[in-house]
């Protein structure tokens, strides 16, 4: 069952006066059970896409899409009551920076607590309930892995390490059991360990509850160890999106490629010695965005062509946007 | 906690010391002999006086005369004013409690209307009432206090005739001066009209309280604004709207908590303008409390009166503006110490 289905999602930003295209027809579908990776560089809009999503962005900022649906109900033209009870019951982010997204003057207690869904309590009076918060804030809190639950709950967001407060972040989107996680960068400079343990919970969480996770990073490493889909995002445009095992054999896109070659543990024929491949250049500001194809300026296959906006292609589950693709030259 | 305590101890104790010293070498830099500026007697009155019931230490040095100073200043014997003969630690202990009251009551009213219309204007930011209060805000905020409370006399005293010219309370009513606080003392005193007294005194009040309220006021609804524009863009804000809360459940739980703790330390700094602005105010009212007292001392060139009362209210200012710092700095959640045991 397809849950989130995306289409030609633009977000324009009124920048000095003129309005300049963020994301530029992102196409995203997101399947029930399904864990989706959502990769690119740093400044490529994978955050914008999932502030889209859950619709905390800026109003003055300008969105537009063919097809924004949630198991079928339009997002966008949706009252926005009606949007915010969506994202309350079925859709939780863990977002990238864990302290600054929780109010520094609450304890950590009160803010899972808040997250509970009231419907899903059996009590009916006030102090039964609150001991049936307490009791099921403790139980989400050893689900996620965090043992000493009463420090934890009592403590407010500065007083706390960083994986934890992550960990605690998993606990509170796990609060209102969702349908779908978005998980916006969670192991953002984490060490190998804790990475691991976070990693590890949200494909459990996956595996035992069914939920979907889409899985915002640029740690290839990380989504390889548990995606099954990705979609590869360059400065606001979807390149590529298909089966992850596909993408890893056969990229079609040259960026995609890139990308892959530039994680030095992916390649098992690097020989030893031997210069890193990169892309050279950088990812373009706001300000100076090529027209056209994105890529253009750094792409080692760019003609003239490329300054026309490629068509999607597919091939079957896999879809790419380019004029040259990889794989017309083995043909 | 005690940590906490002991470094503002140390600091107000510091800045009283300082501020003693200030006033002790005024009385060297006035005009005229030290030890005149200091005990209010003439040199011809200490003279006689010192034959036969009173010491002082004339002939010590400074360090000594300091000593001897400060326990006088303990003792509540400050000295005498030049132009009156009265004792000052009596005289500002009536005029004070004067001062203290009007600013009270214009800070309150300025709260009251002040931080309400801040959230207001920020609730509505970038839309008409925000652009409106923001104008209206600017206008009473730049208007000198002297002009407007002359502007309102004119108005509201003479031309309409609703409010009282000047002074605290009519004289037709006999108050006992208990507390100084001049409504307290109404509802203490055993007067036999006592509704129409306060009635009275509250008459008196609005006037002086308005003009120094509305300066205050706009600087208020500023400050709110701002502080409230900056947390509801803060992340954690977007956060919670992402998680699917209300906006209403946004404000009242998240917003409104983080949006008043920068404001308190800044509401701090402006109890100074105030009581400059209340000490103006005064004199044009003829309202007897420090300010006007003051102006007069300095007028008569009271210099013992100048001395002990710029000593009393810059006191009162430090007090005031430490223990609000204190309050913050042990309620703010986020400044908490940092629990040791490992989750």
């Amino acid at each position: 069952m397809v849950l989130l289905d995306i289409k030609n999602l633009t977000l324009e930003i009124d920048i000095s006066g003129g309005w300049v295209k963020a994301l530029d027809k992102i196409n995203m579908v997101i399947h029930e059970g399904q864990i989706h990776a959502l990769v690119g560089e740093s400044g490529s809009g994978k955050s914008l896409i999932v502030k889209a999503i859950v619709g905390a962005l800026p109003y003055r900022w300008r969105i537009t899409a063919d097809r924004m649906t949630w198991k079928g109900q339009n997002l966008l033209t949706m009252s926005v009551s009606a949007r915010r009870k969506i994202i309350r019951k079925d859709i939780s982010v863990i977002f990238q920076n864990p302290i600054n997204s929780l109010d520094p003057t609450l304890t950590l207690g009160q803010q899972l607590k808040e997250m509970l869904p009231t419907d899903k309590l059996s009590k009916l009076w006030f102090w039964q309930r609150k001991k049936e918060k307490h009791a099921l804030a403790v139980k989400l809190l050893h689900k996620v892995g965090i043992k000493n639950h009463q420090l934890c709950l009592d403590s407010y967001p500065h007083q706390i390490a960083s994986d934890v407060v992550q960990k605690f972040m998993i606990a509170m989107a796990l609060a209102s059991e969702p349908r779908l996680i978005i998980a916006d960068d969670p192991t953002r400079g984490m060490e190998v360990t804790s990475k691991t343990q976070i990693l590890k919970l949200l494909s459990r969480v996956n595996q035992v509850k069914n939920m979907s996770v889409l899985f915002v990073s640029h740690d290839l490493l990380a989504i390889s160890s548990m995606a099954s889909y990705m979609t590869v995002l360059y400065c606001g445009q979807t390149v590529e999106s298909g089966e992850l095992h596909q993408l890893r054999k056969r990229a079609f896109h040259p960026y995609t490629q890139a990308l892959l070659d530039s994680a030095p543990s992916f390649r098992k024929d690097l020989p030893p010695k031997s210069p890193l491949s990169s892309l050279d250049g950088t990812i373009p500001t706001l300000h100076h965005l090529p027209i056209g194809c994105r890529l253009g300026p750094r792409c080692p296959r760019a003609r003239k062509e490329c300054v026309a906006i490629p068509q999607i292609r597919r091939v079957h589950t896999h879809f790419y946007s380019c004029h040259f693709p990889l794989h017309w030259e083995a043909k | 906690m005690v940590n906490v305590l002991l470094r503002y101890l140390n600091l107000v104790v510091v800045t009283l010391f300082i501020l003693s010293l200030l006033s002790f070498l005024l009385a060297y830099l006035f005009p005229g002999q030290a030890v005149e500026n200091l005990t209010g007697l003439r040199l011809d009155e200490l003279s006689t006086l010192q034959n036969n019931q009173l010491k002082y230490a004339i002939d010590d040095n400074v360090f000594v005369q300091y000593w001897y100073y400060m326990g006088e200043l303990f003792a509540g014997n400050w000295g005498v004013s030049f132009s009156s003969g009265l004792p000052l630690y009596e005289d500002i202990g009536h005029y004070l409690p004067a001062s203290i009251e009007l600013s009270a009551y214009a800070l309150f009213l300025s709260f009251f209307i002040g931080l309400p219309l801040g959230f207001l204007a920020a609730l509505q930011h970038h839309k008409l009432t925000d652009y409106g209060l923001l104008s209206v805000s600017l206008l009473g905020y730049s208007i000198p206090v002297f002009w407007l409370a002359l502007i309102m006399i004119l108005g509201f005293s003479l031309q309409l005739g609703w409010f009282p010219l000047s002074g605290r309370l009519s004289l037709i009513f006999e108050i006992p001066s208990i507390t100084g606080f001049i409504l307290v003392d109404i509802l203490l005193s055993d007067s036999i009209d006592k509704q129409s007294a306060l009635i009275d005194a509250l008459r008196h009040l609005i006037l002086p309280t308005l003009s120094i309220a509305i300066v205050t006021t706009t600087l208020i609804l500023r400050i709110t604004r701002r502080s409230v524009i900056e947390t509801l863009n803060s992340e954690f804000i977007l956060a919670a709207y992402a998680r699917g809360l209300t906006p209403r459940q946004v404000l009242m739980r998240h917003g409104v908590r983080n949006a008043l703790i920068p404001i308190w330390p800044l509401l701090a700094m402006q109890f100074p303008t105030l009581l400059t602005n209340a000490m103006i105010v005064e004199s044009i009212f003829s309202w007897p409390g420090i300010g006007n007292w003051l102006i007069q001392a300095i007028y008569q060139q009271d210099y013992p009166a100048i001395r002990a009362g710029m000593l009393a209210v810059s006191v009162l200012v430090v007090i005031f503006t430490m223990s609000i710092d204190l309050t913050i700095r042990l309620t703010d959640p986020r400044r908490r110490r940092v629990g040791r045991a490992a989750i």
